[in-house]
């Protein structure tokens, strides 16, 4: 998902970016705000873990290949703010550091997998979570819709930001489907991945599932 | 404190076995991005692979072979990670004045 340069026009680009500053804007002050240590400290931790399972790339036959995200699991484990900067700082490495995915569309992917993908996981397990219960059934269900869910609406958003650029020839009425389709088949696995972590981490680490301790800051 | 250093050594060794998937595998199956095809069949213009700002493009350390510079890599990654967590919590946590 991550996009190179080459695809997004200026608009786009600048679009994405001034979307994904707002937002870091106030995931910044929000974070400051709360001050909780802990939870600052696993940002890093998380996004370390998760920079190195983006590293795993499970190939496919035809050439392509599919890797964990981790945008819902940073987003049940730490929320929408420390959620956000855990992906953010894994694409700001990525990009930087390692040019895996374009300067022109940082905004796009950091909005795509930091923003998007975070925010409609959190929402939908904290939904699940307080409508049902804390239960493990509940707990995988939701995990496992919010892992699916926040990947192909940031895959359809992938879409619209691809074809709505002038350079890319088939417009959004191919490049809409043809993304979110794509994700939706991936994110099963997201998804999954996403659900078995979390119920392991709720036996085991229970403290570390901060969007069910309620505290939102 | 605990789960932390976990957590990291679990990181760790993901690291030290990502080349079978990032560069073995994905060699036999003649992996490239599918976004990079696309561009590739469009004659998209990928500027910034002729401007490129790293040494370390692609999970690659210039002079060694792949597999060892893909853990290096991913090395490198997680400790600037962890730096740049480092500086945020410091920022984080310093009283306003």
């Amino acid at each position: 998902m991550h996009i190179p340069d080459g695809f997004l026009d200026i608009i786009i680009s600048a679009v994405t970016y001034i979307a994904s500053l707002a937002y870091g804007y106030i995931a910044l002050r929000r974070i400051r705000v709360s001050r909780n240590s802990e939870r600052i400290s696993m940002v890093s931790v998380l996004a370390a873990g998760i920079f190195a399972t983006q590293m795993l790339n499970w190939p496919l036959p035809g050439g392509t290949s599919l890797h964990f995200v981790g945008g819902a699991l940073a987003a049940i484990m730490l929320g929408p703010w420390q959620g956000f900067l855990t992906i953010f700082l894994v694409l700001l490495v990525q990009c930087l550091v390692f040019h895996d995915g374009g300067i022109t569309a940082l905004g796009a992917n950091v909005l795509n997998m930091a923003i998007i993908d975070v925010v409609v996981a959190y929402f939908i397990y904290r939904l699940f979570v307080k409508k049902f219960g804390a239960r493990n059934p509940v707990r995988v269900a939701a995990a496992f819709l919010g892992g699916w869910l926040g990947i192909t609406l940031a895959g359809a958003a992938c879409g619209l930001e691809i074809g709505y650029s002038p350079s890319f020839p088939y417009g959004p009425g191919v490049a809409l489907p043809v993304m979110t389709g794509w994700h939706a088949a991936l994110g099963i696995i997201e998804g999954v991945i996403t659900a078995l972590t979390v119920v392991y981490l709720t036996q085991r680490a229970p403290h570390l599932i901060f969007s069910e301790v309620g505290d939102e800051k | 404190m605990n789960s932390f250093r976990k957590a990291l050594i679990i990181t760790l060794i993901l690291v030290l076995i990502s080349p079978i998937f990032g560069v073995i595998l994905a060699d036999s199956v003649g992996f490239h991005e599918p976004l990079d095809l696309v561009a590739e069949a469009l004659n998209l213009q990928d500027w910034s692979e002729s401007l490129n700002w790293t040494p370390l493009f692609d999970y690659t350390v210039p002079g060694l072979p792949a597999e060892v510079g893909y853990i290096v890599s991913g090395i490198i990654g997680i400790a600037i990670i962890l730096v740049i967590g480092l500086a945020i919590n410091r920022l984080a946590s310093r009283r306003k004045d």
